[in-house]
């Protein structure tokens, strides 16, 4: 967001009008989300989202997720690989068997079970009745339980003072986070996470999201397709994020 | 033809009253003031609003964070965005700076919030999207538009 | 007949402020250390996303232990009736609650947002035992508190009985609890097993005792108190069957995680090729604080003063090693997320061993810690009546003399 290249007045005139139609008019042209709640409603456990990733669909070099997931959560870190937050990350793997290469994206898993909500003091982080796992940064008092028993390592602790953060997701140092299937824009109607919207645009297909009790939902469609699995299955954590492929 | 020529009407009108309708963030007119300034009313009648402000916010952020509930009647953000003062330059400044806002009253009774450690002080990033979905090609192209032009048009809005 | 009083600690007012101000700087650093990580942000630490929990947890755990086994005098004299050690009971119930505090002190002070300790202190999730930790830390003081009320007032001297009893029970399971904490955490193959619990039981009553020896012999060098030979030497004892008993759970902790096929791959790590972490625990735990102590102890026919001081100390630099290797060798060895896959490459260092380079900052949080335990300590005996004397012929100092009337 710094360097950016001086515009003309004309320029951004111009391309303020356009933002403005867009917003107004777009609505109109695009049907609506059916299964969209409405904004006064109270989530309920009839929802139930989850996510299917495909690895084999996954692609070498690509990080359209981590980037898309960096932008829409305003996750601009300080170049301290160390201590900068991660919510969605990708892996190389190798079969042991077969020296097979792999990447895969690693985010929280949402489990059902979820290790971090059972030790967390507080009860800051909760798992939200439709399957969302996530951190109440409100109460949440930056002991960092929940990281040490995430099996996954999902979360990120904020270790500094931040002053770039996007109005659409508050976070701030001394509290731990991670990812929340973008659980605002998912509110607001939109049915697809970030990281999901960012590798369909690429063409991958690899992450399919959406609600588990919609039969027509992408990612009952990506369930029935491939045998998914879900990792660390010996802890018995019923997680929402499931993989095909590995 | 008919309808188009509504929508050029108001669009029109949004462009010559953007102190009510504009979803930016910035705009020439609002240049020292806010959009608060040349609104009627708070989201509720005055009187409550200035004692009972913190209540609101505070059951908002429950029903919201728990609950999934995202009226935007009392959501910070939404305060924000109605209450936050622009400076010459049309660039939006910090909610909880000196003489703004959120602080001046907070000096003067003493009060400490914290809230802005996490919640941006200024309307920053995406703005809480029209309800779309992704079903079709078409549709993608056009949010991806959208999003890349009011990321720019974000730009503007002056960030820190 | 003689009689034991309870004096307080008569000390010179110049070694008495010397200390508490030499003291009070330390406590004071510790709290601008903790200010800065708190102002700045904990990147200033060398805490990271990897090694979440760092040097202040390795202070605050042990001071917690520690605190738990000073009470073993107390213990023994209330629940084994022991009347030898009746007169020091007091003094061990003062210095569990100071440690207690202090440990306490240090966890809080490195939580990311302190400022919301009312949060803590006032939402529960009764699932997490780190909930039931904050509970059994403040029931314990509660208890202490109590336990000290019935000992050195007259009144209610009667209840000194059930009053100790039931510290005693209360801090068997506030070690348990301890234990626990790491006991819980079932995804990292380093922890995840019941064992932790009794081992930090076995810890707490071996660095207890070897803390509560120090700092006697320390009140001892300004000021006869009434410390039998007797006492002393039995103390020696518990330290050499505490020290016995350490290494037997250490064994068995091992031995059984190398039973559990989901642990074996950490324990080749912390056994064999762990690096610095295998280095700590063969060096530091286990032959600085446990092997050599033992040698030392046991070597000394005279059972002179000066073995059981060196064990003392290599005891208690074992213990800070100790729980490094707990603490930190067990976040240090990468999780194992996948099965049939090994990590190549994450920026998020999934594949890597990690390492763990404190900042001054912590340290100096650790270390007021421990100023602040024995301020307390300080203050408490020179202003309450904890320390036992002699009333016989005013030879006060004379400390051959058994205490039983
Ligand atoms: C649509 C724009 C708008 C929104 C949204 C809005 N306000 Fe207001 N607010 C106003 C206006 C206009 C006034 C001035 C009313 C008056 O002068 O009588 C006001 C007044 C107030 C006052 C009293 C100020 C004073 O000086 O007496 C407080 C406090 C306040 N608002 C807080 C909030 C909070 C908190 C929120 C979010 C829950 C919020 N406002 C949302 C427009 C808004
Ligand atoms: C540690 C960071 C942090 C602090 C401090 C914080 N919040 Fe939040 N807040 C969040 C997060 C994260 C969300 C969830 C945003 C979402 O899901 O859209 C949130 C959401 C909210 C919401 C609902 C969303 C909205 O825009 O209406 C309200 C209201 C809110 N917070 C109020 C407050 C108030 C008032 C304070 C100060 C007393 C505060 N918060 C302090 C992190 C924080
Ligand atoms: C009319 C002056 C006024 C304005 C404007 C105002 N506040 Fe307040 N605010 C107060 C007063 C007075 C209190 C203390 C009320 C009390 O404790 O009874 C308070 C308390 C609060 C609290 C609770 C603090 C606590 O310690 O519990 C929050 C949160 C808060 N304000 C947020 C805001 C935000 C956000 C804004 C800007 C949108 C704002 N206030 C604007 C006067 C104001």
């Amino acid at each position: 967001m710094k360097n950016k290249p001086t515009t003309s007045r004309r320029d951004f005139i111009v391309k303020s009008l356009t933002a403005i139609s867009a917003v107004y008019f777009i609505p109109d042209i695009i049907t609506k989300a059916e299964s969209a709640k409405p904004l006064a409603q109270e989530v309920t456990s009839d929802t139930k989202w989850a996510m299917s990733i495909d690895v084999d669909k996954c692609a070498k070099g690509c990080t359209a997720c981590v980037d898309a997931c960096v932008e829409e959560n305003g996750l601009y870190g300080f170049d301290r690989p160390e201590t900068d937050s991660q919510w969605i990350r990708k892996l190389t793997i190798k079969n042991i068997k077969d020296d097979k290469i792999k990447v895969v994206p690693m985010l929280c898993q949402h489990c059902e079970n979820p290790p971090c909500c059972d030790v967390c003091p507080t009860g800051a982080s909760f798992r939200r009745v439709d399957g969302i796992v996530m951190v109440n940064q409100h109460t949440c008092i930056g002991c960092r339980y929940c990281m040490m028993a995430c099996p996954f390592k999902a979360r990120s602790f904020v270790h500094e003072n931040l002053t770039e953060q996007v109005t659409n997701a508050p976070r701030g140092k001394g509290c731990v986070e991670s990812c929340n299937f973008c659980a605002n824009r998912i509110d607001h109607g939109i049915s697809t996470t970030a990281c999901e919207e960012a590798c369909m645009k690429e063409g991958h297909n690899a992450i399919s999201f959406g609600d588990l009790s919609d039969t027509k939902s992408r990612v009952n469609s990506a369930l029935k397709k491939k045998d998914n699995r879900r990792l660390r299955s010996d802890l018995s954590l019923k997680q929402r994020v499931t993989y095909s492929g590995i | 033809m008919h309808q188009l020529a509504i929508r050029l009407l108001l669009s029109i009108l949004i462009l010559v009253t953007p102190n009510v309708f504009s979803h930016d963030g910035i705009n020439h007119s609002l240049i020292g003031k806010s959009k608060a300034d040349s609104q009627e009313q708070c989201v509720e009648p005055t009187e409550i609003m200035q004692k009972e402000h913190f209540v609101f916010l505070y059951h908002q952020r429950d029903k919201t964070v728990i609950k999934g509930v995202r009226t935007k009647n009392h959501s910070f953000a939404n305060c924000i965005d109605c209450h936050v003062s622009y400076d010459e330059k049309g660039k939006a400044i910090p909610i909880n700076s000196e003489g703004q806002f959120c602080q001046t009253c907070h000096v003067q009774t003493a009060v400490n919030i914290d809230c802005f450690s996490c919640h941006a002080s200024v309307p920053r990033g995406r703005k809480s999207v029209a309800k779309i979905t992704l079903e079709n090609e078409h549709n993608f192209h056009i949010t991806k538009l959208t999003n890349e032009i009011i990321n720019h048009v974000g730009d503007y809005s002056g960030e820190k | 007949m003689d009689k034991i009083v309870f004096r307080k600690f008569i000390i010179d007012s110049k070694t008495f402020w010397t200390m508490f101000f030499g003291l009070g700087f330390f406590i004071l650093v510790g709290f601008l250390c903790s200010h800065y990580m708190e102002t700045e942000g904990h990147y200033v630490t060398g805490m990271n996303n990897q090694i979440v929990w760092g040097l202040p947890h390795i202070f605050a755990v042990l001071l917690i232990v520690i605190a738990s086994g000073v009470l073993n005098i107390a213990s023994i004299s209330s629940v084994f009736d022991k009347k030898l050690y009746k007169p020091l009971a007091p003094l061990s119930a003062l210095l569990a609650m100071a440690f207690l505090i202090s440990g306490l002190a240090i966890l809080v002070l490195d939580l990311g947002r302190p400022d919301r300790l009312i949060v803590a202190m006032t939402t529960y999730n009764f699932k997490s035992i780190f909930a039931w930790n904050i509970f059994l830390y403040s029931g314990f003081a509660a208890v202490l508190g109590l336990y000290i009320w019935t000992m050195l007032d007259r009144n209610v001297n009667r209840f000194s009985r059930p009053a100790g009893i039931f510290a005693f029970t209360w801090r068997i399971i506030l070690t348990t609890g301890t234990g626990s904490i790491f006991g819980f955490l079932i995804s990292r193959e380093a922890y995840g097993t019941a064992i932790l619990a009794p081992l930090f039981i076995i810890m707490s009553l071996l660095y207890g005792t070897v803390v509560y020896y120090l700092i006697l012999r320390t009140i001892n060098y300004f000021q006869k108190t009434l410390v039998s030979e007797e006492i002393i030497s039995n103390l020696r004892k518990l330290t050499i069957l505490f020290l016995f008993a350490n290494l037997y759970f250490l064994v068995l902790y091992h031995v059984t995680n190398l039973y559990i096929a989901k642990h074996q791959a950490f324990e080749k790590f912390i056994l064999l090729d762990g690096g610095v972490y295998t280095f700590a625990f063969w060096f530091g735990q286990v032959i600085i604080g446990l092997i050599l102590p033992i040698y030392f102890l046991l070597s000394d026919k005279k059972k002179s003063e000066s073995s059981m001081i060196k064990s003392t100390f290599l005891i208690l630099i074992g213990s800070f090693i100790a729980m490094y290797v707990i603490i930190i060798a067990g976040q240090a060895y990468p999780l194992k997320i996948f099965t049939n896959y090994e990590i190549l490459e994450s920026s998020f260092f999934d594949n890597v061993v990690h390492s763990y380079i404190p900042s001054i900052y912590e340290f100096g949080l650790g270390l007021g810690g421990i100023a602040l335990s024995l301020i307390i300590v300080l203050v408490g005996v020179a202003n309450l009546d904890f320390l036992p004397t002699i009333i016989k012929g005013h030879k006060p100092e004379d400390k051959t003399d058994s205490v039983s009337q």
